[in-house]
This record gives structure tokens, sequence and C-alpha cells, in this order.
């Protein structure tokens, strides 16, 4: 089978085959035409300049495709980008993430020249494992004046609080990453260190899953050594930092669903089999730490950590932190708990440490590390500084300790002034400074909207995970390109397309890691185990799912109801407004005095799309993705599809109501209320039956059964005139979708009394207040025992009270009025809304995550002396 | 001499606190003048978990965590320190390095001392060196003064020229703020001396402990009314660091007892922690004794 790609052809042709190389004339005949930036390097070409034949079996084959076929594989690939979640947020607003880019042309590196480039990585991964277990031990390179003290001691990632921390096994550095460029020479250089928590290895991953499925046979005849080592070697060295007997448990610690790479958290929990938490999720008891799940606390042993370590213990770290562990310093400390990348280990990522790695080198190895780094001066010394002030119109300058909203600054873009200012700048705090050559990176070819390849400067970042006596490099890495052809910063944060990365086999690779070693290969003693935190989000997105399906509902009713053919009455009109207010429980809206009930349009809009009111559609929806957003991983590909959607809806909704006029705008609403029936029907059809499912249904159910006593209290209760019973009961079966039962059923008009008997006593339309209310007592009866004694639980016993007053109630005594008018529907339904209440407040108490106040401990004013 | 230290917190919560944890700088350390001989810390409620370590400076640090609700949480820690007493008033200090000696060898003489002191010319969380500290400590420092008669006479300045005056500043008042103002107590002027030291090229350090207290003539001695106190050290190369007092304009000696030190009071806080719950509001009271024992 052929997916249209040339047949495979060996990866020596003989080079007579082909036209002379050198870039020009013969090779506009390509079908792909990739010129690449005179005078740097090209990663296409050999050491003679011309393209390499890999590059060129590459190069056809993705040009034999046609731009047709090639701008459909683009976009397929972008759907399943899109449908995995693969984002990157670049702000805190989880709505404006931003979908992860993959441009379809991979790097390529041949088999031989990533074997030296590795080798010369392993070294340095083992060189900084060194420093960094000499810098929080002995200070040896301070003592022997191999580095200043000031580079360690004015650093901010130096934390003293960490001294003496040690994790059993050969190395501190148990992850790392580097970012390297090619220079104009050709040698690879490193431009930066990750050690504290290297993020991109889940996106390297992804890239390559939706490579292999997008190129399937170019992927295939190509050899690519694959990245499951890696994975497997980080398994395998997490389960060994837990020591002991028996497996150990394994969380990775995230900082939430803002942090920018929170889709690599979830992706990468999700593929090794460990929970994600969030610090809260943690909690330190006895010397331990624990994780608060559904079933009580549970031990945990190992934490893969991607919480910048000033966060993670606010008794110790930064006091004011939420996203931490209290106590958790301490529990490493005492070796019951392994935290990788060990606390401390940002030091590291110090790019003044450049400058002495020769010297570290020829300390530890007694030579110096076989890759370079990129030419750098710290300003902390006095002969750098006194170049660096002297030069900088020529240099990079960038901050010795990473700080959001810090970047690199080129002297050859400033001007006098400028220069002055960061002369001044460097001149009061030279340590916090270092200065690089600009290196010019090399540049690879990019797919174009337009079609057709332009060469791009591109960064490479490499990852390792250290093994029982090295390091295991995953093969290749991440790559990434600027967006011009000039582009000097290449970050996620700047923008940035990401690509796979190649390394070609000379030969097919024998299938790693396909045995089932369950206990080596790390699965998780018990999968099941979460935090309870993820329940609860799942509660909550029941709820607000169907909070905004129901105001969408009655919205749409209402539209309807207001652009009839026979106009509404001013009575009904009002009782319906108001019901748009009260059950979104938006007020003013059209409640009191001055209420728009003439002119209602605005504020309709509003309660539809206005985010920033709680209770408006907009806000619902936000709130319930965002809930989704927080269990991101226990999503499957059509539930975040079917989310996707849902925010591309609330999006276009925005566009097609913003006018003056509204235009059929129940129209407008129909896909929303589709798609999250679609969620629904996924809930309910493709969801394993466990506990995830069945609070999410509880959520779903509690909120629906609320909502529907919020709707017989604004439609029903008020004293209606006459002529206006109908249209207002009609208006209530309308938005619950029983108006055809109804129609069907009773044959007359809509009354109240029979209202009722189908929305609220009905035991068999799944609608009515009693059927929920079943159900609903059903799901508790399943929840696991919490508490104490025998007999139903506190939330059994409420939802059973409930269901009892639904049973024994009558339609007659519902539907009858008292002597002041007041409904009789109206003390059952209180009763019941208070007791449902009740029921959520209970559940919230003995399942969920009890979030309380964290606070510092008053340090008081000075103690006098 | 000896001393027996009883130092006791107390911390009441408007509403139970369900969990805290920790860390107390509260136990002294040995120093080359003063032993602890023996120390004992009493938490209450009891704790469910607690462990001493040395911290990176060397200091005696305590780590507890109470799991069980409270109200009320107090810690008291009574020590028994014996202080070398060489009975001899302070030190001549006229004569030895001078200022630019002093600085000459700690950049330029090979010893590893030197190295590792040169973390404490650093700034630190609290201490951030700047003209104006430099310009307040330089007329002091001449380069071929004595370093430690220029010190003395530092210490001796900020005594005078600054009012001790406990309602003014609290942990969160800047240091410049304190210079401009003249006003302070004794972790102030510590941390002043730091700076106006390290703005001028001396390592120095921040000392927390006590001091002994007379009652006024005639009056007894009142229980609890004494407090923790706190100084500064300076590094002078090849002799080591040398301790001085700016709110009692002296040196200390057998009358200081030393708790920890560090680069300012944020390495020694006596006492920081999370606690969860609690209420809005808390409140603490602080009793501390320094007595004079026989040995």
């Amino acid at each position: 089978m052929t997916d249209g790609y040339p047949n495979p052809r060996p990866f020596q042709p003989l080079p007579e085959q082909w036209p002379q190389a050198s870039p020009g004339a013969a090779l506009e005949a390509r079908p792909f035409d990739y010129g690449p930036v005179a005078g740097g390097h090209d990663e296409t070409r050999d050491a003679q300049g011309e393209l390499a034949p890999h590059w060129r079996y590459l190069i056809d084959a993705l040009g034999a495709l046609g731009p047709e076929a090639l701008a459909e594989r683009v976009r397929k690939a972008r759907r399943m980008l899109r449908d995995d979640g693969a984002t990157y947020n670049v702000s805190s607003e989880p709505l404006a993430s931003r979908t992860w880019e993959l441009d379809l042309v991979p790097l390529l590196l041949e088999s031989e020249e990533w074997s030296r480039i590795e080798a010369g990585l392993i070294e340095r991964a083992e060189l900084l494992d060194l420093v960094l277990k000499d810098v929080y031990g002995p200070r040896e390179l301070v003592r022997h004046r191999i580095i200043p003290p000031e580079l360690v001691f004015g650093h901010p990632g130096f934390l003293r609080q960490c001294q003496g921390l040690a994790l059993p096994g050969e190395h501190q550095l148990i992850l790392y990453a580097a970012d390297m460029v090619r220079d104009a020479g050709g040698t690879l250089r490193v431009i930066g260190d990750r050690a504290q928590a290297p993020s991109g290895a889940g996106y390297a991953l992804e890239n390559r899953t939706v490579m292999s499925r997008v190129l399937p046979s170019l992927f295939r005849d190509s050899h690519v050594h694959r990245l499951s080592g890696f994975f497997h070697q980080l398994r395998q060295k997490l389960m060994a930092l837990g020591g002991g007997d028996g497996i150990p448990q394994v969380v990775v610690l995230t900082p939430g669903s803002y942090s920018e790479t929170y889709f690599e958290h979830a992706f990468l929990a999700n593929y090794l089999g460990y929970p994600l938490v969030q610090g809260s999720d943690l909690t330190v008891r006895g010397g331990r730490v624990w994780m608060r799940s559904l079933e009580g606390l549970r031990p945990v042993d190992v934490i893969l950590r991607r919480v910048d370590d000033f966060f993670c213990d606010p008794v110790e770290l930064r006091g004011d932190s939420q996203l931490g562990v209290p106590g958790l310093l301490e529990v490493a400390r005492a070796g019951r708990v392994a935290i990788a990348n060990p606390l401390g280990s940002g030091f590291i990522e110090n790019p003044a440490l450049y400058r002495y790695l020769p010297a570290i080198g020829r300390f530890f190895f007694g030579r110096e590390p076989r890759i370079p780094s990129a030419e750098t001066y710290w300003c902390g010394d006095p002969d750098d500084r006194e170049l660096v002030l002297a030069e900088l119109p020529s240099l990079v300058v960038k901050p010795t300790f990473r700080r959001f909203g810090q970047y690199s600054v080129f002297g050859s873009e400033l001007d006098a002034e400028q220069l002055a200012h960061w002369r001044r700048r460097i001149a009061e705090a030279p340590r916090d400074h270092v200065a690089q050559r600009v290196l010019d990176a090399s540049h690879t070819p990019v797919l174009e909207e337009a079609g057709g390849l332009r060469p791009r400067p591109l960064v490479l970042r490499s990852f390792a995970v250290a093994n029982p006596t090295s390091y295991t490099f995953m093969p290749g890495g991440l790559t990434r390109v600027g967006h011009a052809r000039d582009t000097r910063v290449i970050t996620n944060l700047t923008g940035s397309t990401s690509k796979d990365t190649w390394v070609l086999a000379s030969e097919p690779e024998k299938q790693l890691s396909l045995r089932r070693e369950p206990a080596a290969a790390g699965i998780s003693a018990e999968p099941g185990v979460m935090p309870s935190r993820v329940v609860e989000n799942l509660f909550w997105m029941g709820r607000y799912a169907e909070r905004g399906e129901v105001a969408l509902r009655l919205l749409r009713t209402l539209f309807l109801q207001l652009n009839g053919v026979e106009p509404l009455s001013a009575g009904a009109r009002r009782i319906l407004l108001r019901a748009v207010t009260e059950v979104t429980h938006t007020p003013p809206g059209f409640t009191g005095p001055g209420a728009p009930v003439e002119r209602p349009e605005a504020e309709l809009k509003a309660v539809i799309l206005d985010a920033a009111r709680p209770g408006t559609v907009a806000a619902s929806l936000h709130a319930m993705l965002q809930a989704g957003e927080e269990v991101k991983e226990l999503l499957s590909a059509d539930t975040q599809r079917v989310l996707n959607d849902l925010r591309d809806e609330l999006a276009a909704l925005e566009a097609q109501l913003g006018g003056e006029q509204l235009v059929a705008p129940e129209e407008a609403l129909d896909p929303l209320v589709t798609t999250l029936l679609a969620l629904s029907g996924l809930r309910h059809e493709s969801m394993f039956r466990g506990m995830n499912w069945r609070f999410w249904e509880l959520g779903r159910g509690i909120e629906k059964a609320l909502q529907l006593i919020g709707l017989l209290r604004a439609t029903l209760v008020p004293e209606l005139a006459a002529e206006d019973v109908p249209v207002v009961v009609e208006s209530l079966l309308l938005t619950c979708e029983t108006l055809i039962t109804y129609r069907r059923r009773y044959r007359t008009e809509p009354d109240i009394a029979h209202g009722l008997e189908l929305m609220v006593l009905d035991e068999s339309n799944p609608r009515a207040l009693l059927y929920q209310v079943e159900r609903l007592q059903r799901h508790i009866a399943a929840l696991p025992a919490v508490e104490q004694g025998a007999g139903l639980s506190r939330a059994g016993r409420l939802a059973l009270e409930a269901l009892t007053a639904l049973r024994l109630s009558r339609v007659e005594e519902l539907a009858a009025r008292d002597r002041r008018g007041a409904l009789g529907l109206i003390r059952l339904v209180d009763r019941v809304d208070a007791l449902l209440r009740s029921l959520a407040d209970v559940l919230a108490e003995c399942h969920f995550d009890h979030r309380v106040a964290q606070r510092q401990l008053f340090q008081g004013d000075w103690s006098y002396g | 001499m000896h001393y027996r230290v009883r130092h006791l917190t107390r911390y009441r919560y408007e509403r139970p606190v369900s969990q805290c944890h920790n860390r107390a700088h509260l136990l002294p350390r040995d120093t080359a003048q003063q032993w602890c001989l023996d120390s004992a810390i009493l938490v209450s409620p009891a704790p469910d978990f607690a462990t001493e370590r040395r911290d990176y400076f060397g200091n005696r640090l305590y780590l507890f965590a109470v799991e069980t609700p409270h109200t009320e949480l107090a810690i008291e820690v009574v020590s028994r320190i014996e202080i070398r007493d060489d009975g001899s008033a302070e030190p001549a200090l006229d004569f030895g390095l001078s200022c630019a000696q002093a600085r000459d060898r700690l950049w330029h003489e090979v010893a590893e001392e030197h190295l590792l002191a040169r973390e404490f010319l650093l700034d630190s969380p609290m201490i951030r060196v700047g003209e104006t500290l430099r310009d307040y400590g330089a007329p002091s420092f001449a380069d071929g003064r004595p370093l430690l008669s220029a010190v003395r006479e530092l210490t001796g300045r900020i005594y005078r020229e600054f009012v001790y005056d406990p309602d003014f500043t609290t942990v969160a008042t800047p240091l410049d703020e304190v210079l401009e103002s003249r006003r302070g107590v004794c972790q102030d002027f510590a941390h002043l001396a730091i700076g106006c030291l390290r703005s001028l090229g001396f390592p120095a350090r921040y000392v927390s402990g006590y001091v002994e207290t007379q009652p006024a003539p005639g009056q007894p001695k009142l229980a609890g009314a004494d407090a923790s106190h706190a100084w500064f050290s300076v590094y002078v190369p090849d002799e080591g660091w040398v301790d001085f007092d700016p709110t009692n304009d002296n040196m200390p000696g057998s009358q200081h007892v030393t708790t920890a030190w560090g680069r300012d009071y944020s390495d020694v806080t006596p006492l920081r922690g999370i606690l969860f719950d609690g209420g809005d509001c808390q409140e603490m009271t602080v009793a501390v004794d320094v007595e004079r024992v026989s040995t």
C-alpha cells in the first residue's frame, strides 16, 4: 500500500544519478524548490554544500504528494493536534490557548552524526550532574577556585535550603534538556540547559504520533529511531527512585491548567500512567507525602515535578506560594519522597556556568567537554564585564536567571540610548547578566502555507533521563523553528513552530519495550487512584454543562415565543423574561423596576454572551471548559473534540449575535445545544462506569433537578391570568423538550395540573424531577462509604428524603392554590431544593478535596531587642 | 558564665487550625565562645512530626507539624548556655588590618575562608547594598584605619544617631526608610550596619540571640520582660568573624547568647510556617527570660 510516495529508495543512491546539486538552475525543475539562505549553514547541505541524499529523498517524497494532498495532510495534522488538546498556553486565559504548531517537514539527522551529538550531550549531562552534587555538597568548585563564589552564592536559583538533599542512585540530575543551535561553521553548540523541570519531551512524542499517522509510508520507510526507549527509561528511573519494596506510587505535579505547558503535563501523566496532581492534591502528614483521593489518603513515593522549585514548599521556600505542598522539602531531605528533578536544580540553568564549563570539565574529568556552549561572558567577572560593555553592539545579553518577561537583548538592535540603558543595567547588576556572541543558527526547510519550502532558523532541544550508569537521550528531540528567515529568539512564548526530529537508522530498529513487564515497566499498582480534585472537576463539569444547557433551552424558547406568529400578551412576556433572569441567576435583568421588558435584546444578548457575569450561557460554558481543562488527562479524544467544537461555537455565537438586530437568534443557539447533547451522549455511551462517571452524573443530575425547580418556580408559581396559562406552560414544556409528549398524552391545551404531572411526578420522563431524583439516589447508594457506622450515609438520607417527598405528593395538591393564591407546588419544591443543596454540600464535604485557606504563620513584628 | 534562656511563643487563632507546618530557629548553636549545654523545645499541642537538623549556615533548625485541630499553639524553648568569660572589657581595636588591607586580602590572598566569606558581601533577601548605605558608612572607613576600629565607630554612630523606637518599624520596613527616619529596633540596626559594611566591601552577617538585661536600679527583674536580640558580625581576613552590637553600643561578650546566624533576618527567622484554616486573625505573644545561673 502506498499513500502517494515514490517507492522506497535506499538511502545512499548513486550520486551520479542526480543532477549537479549546486543551488540554482538544476534544482528548479524539481517539484519542490528549496533554496537555502546564502552564507549560513543549512541542514540539508553536506560538507560540500550539496543537498544531502537523505534530504533529497524527503523533499522529493513530499513534493511527489502534490500540493493538494500535502495541504490535506497539513489540515489533518492540525485536526489531530487539536483533538488531542495539544496546546501551549500563552496567557492565563484558558480559552486563549494556542494549538501546538507542527511543521510536516521533519528535521533529519543521520545516525552517525546523532551518535556524536549524543556522546557529547551525555558527557555534558554527567558534568552538570557533578556540578549539581558539588554545589549542594562540598562546593569544591568554589573552594578550588574553579568558579567564583559569587556565581553560586549570588544566583537566585541556588537554594540554601537544599544543601545536602540527596536522591538514591548515581545521579541527582534526573532529567535534563539541552537547547542547541548549529553555528555558521557547522558545529552544534549548547545555548541553554534545562535542569529544573525540562519541558518538551511530551510535545516531541505528540509530534511523532501525529507525523507517523499523517505521513505513514514516509515515516515507515525512513527507519526513524523510536522515542519509546526514552520514556521506558523515564519510567524505570522513576520506579527506581521509589526504592523499597513493591511498586512505588509516582505522581506528576503540575502548577495547574494555567501553566503554559499544561497539555504536556496531562499528556505525560497519561502516557506514563501516573496521576496528575496539583499541590493542593498532596499533603504532608507524619513525615510522608500523601495524595488526597476519593478513597482517602494514599502515600506518594515519587514526584515528577513540573512546578518550579521555589514554589514547591511554602514552609521553607517562597512563603506565599499556593502551588506547593507545605512540608515537602523536609520529607525529601529525610529521603521519604523522591522529587525529580530535585529542588534546587534550577541553579544548573545559570548560563554563567558556560564560561566555566571547560575548566569544570578539566577539574572533574581531566578534559574539556566535547560539545561546546555558545561563547559566553559573565559580567560578574571584571574582565568579561569590560569586554561586554565595550562590545555590546555585537553581543546578545541574557539574564543569568530566567524570569517571566525577561528576554535576550541583541546589542545590534539597540539604538544609542538603549545601549546606554543596558550598559547601566549591566554595570548596576553585573552578576545578573551574561553576554554571548550572536550565533547565526542553521536553517532547515519549512512547509509554507502557500506550498513550497522556505528556510527557517532552528533550535534543537534534546532530552535525557538518568539511567543506572549514565544518561539515556531521546533520539533527536524537539525541533523548533523561527517564524521568519532571520528570527533570532525561538521560544514557545514568542511564537514558534515545532518539528519532529528524525534520527535515521541505517536499518529498521528492533521493536523495543513491547514485552509486558508490569513491574519493570512502571505500571502503577492501582491505576484507578486519582486525586479527589479530579472527581470534583468532573462533578462541576456536569453541573456547569447542565446550567448552560438549561439557560440555552430557555432562551431558545423565549426567542421562539417572542417572534412567534401570535403575539405574546404583556403578562406572558413579562413572566418569560423574568424567568430568564431568575433561572440564570442574573439579576436585576428583567426583574425590578425599570426592567427592559419592551426592549429586551441587549439584556438577552448579555445573558448569552457576557462571560464576566456569572450565570450567563458564556460564563457557565467557560466554567465547564475550564473544569474540563483541569481533568484533561481523563477525557477521551472524542470528548476533547466535542469540547473544541463547543469552544468554536461559543466564539461563533459572538459573531452571529454581535449585530444590532437579532435575526433568528434561536437558530444561532441550536449548535450549542446539539454539542452539549453530544457531550451527554459520550458520557453515557463511552465512559467507563467508574467513580469519574458517577460524579459527572451526580453533578449533572443535581443541577438538572435544581434548574428544573428554578424553571417551575419562575413559570408556574406566579399568579397567571387564565389566558396566559397555556403559553407559559407550553414554554416550560418546550424548554424541557416535553411538549410533544404532552400533546400526545393529553391532547389538550397545556394546563398547570397536567404540566405538573409530566414535569414533576412522572417517573418515566427523563426531564421530570422525580425521575432525576430517583437516579441521584441510586448513584449515591453506589458511592464508596466514607462515614463511620452502619445504615444510610448522610447523602443517602438526603436523597431518600427528597425522593420520598416527591413520591408522596399528589398532583391535585401541587396544582391547588391556597387562600393567598400560593400554589401547593411551592412547599414541595422549596423542600426538595433545600435537600438537594445540602446533598451537594455533603458530597463535597465527604468526597472532595477540602481546599482550605493556606496562610503564613504570623511572624510578629520585630521581637524587640 | 551560665545562662538559662526561656523563650515562649504563643499563637491564638480566631478559628481552629486544622494543620500547621513550621520551622524554628530557636535552639542556640555552639560558637567559639559559647556552648549550648542542653536545650528542650516543648510544643503544645504535641507535634505529630518533629525533627532537628543543621541548616546551611550550621544553625540548629527545628521542623515540626501539628496535624490535630488547635486554636492555640505554644512553643517553649528552655536552654542552658555556657559562655566563655575572659573577664576583659572590650579588646583593643586600634591595630590590625587596615580597611584597605582587609579588602585587598579578601580578594587577592589565596584562602578558602576568604572565598566562602564573600557570600556575605552579596545582596540578601532583606539587605540590598546601595549608595545611601555606602555614604552613611564611608566616613568611618578611611583606607588606612584599622578595620575593627572603623567598625566599632560605625557601631557607636548608629547607637547615637538612631532612635530606638519599637513602634516605628516592622519586619517589612525597608532599610532605606530606617536610614532616612533614623529610627528602628535591634534588627533594623543590625541590617543597617551589615548594609553599610557590604556596600563598602566588607563581608558581614546577621546574628540572632539574646542579651542579658539589668532591671533599673532598685527594681526587681520582671519575668518574661527580656527579648530576643540581634546584632552583626564582620569578617576580618585571617582573624575571622567579630561581633558588634549597635543597639547597645558594645561588642558582644559574656552577656550575649547567640542563637543563629545568616545573611539577614530572613535566614534565621525565629518561627516561620504555614497553617490551614484558623480564620483571618492570629494573635501572637512572646515572653523571654535570660537568667544568669550559678554553676
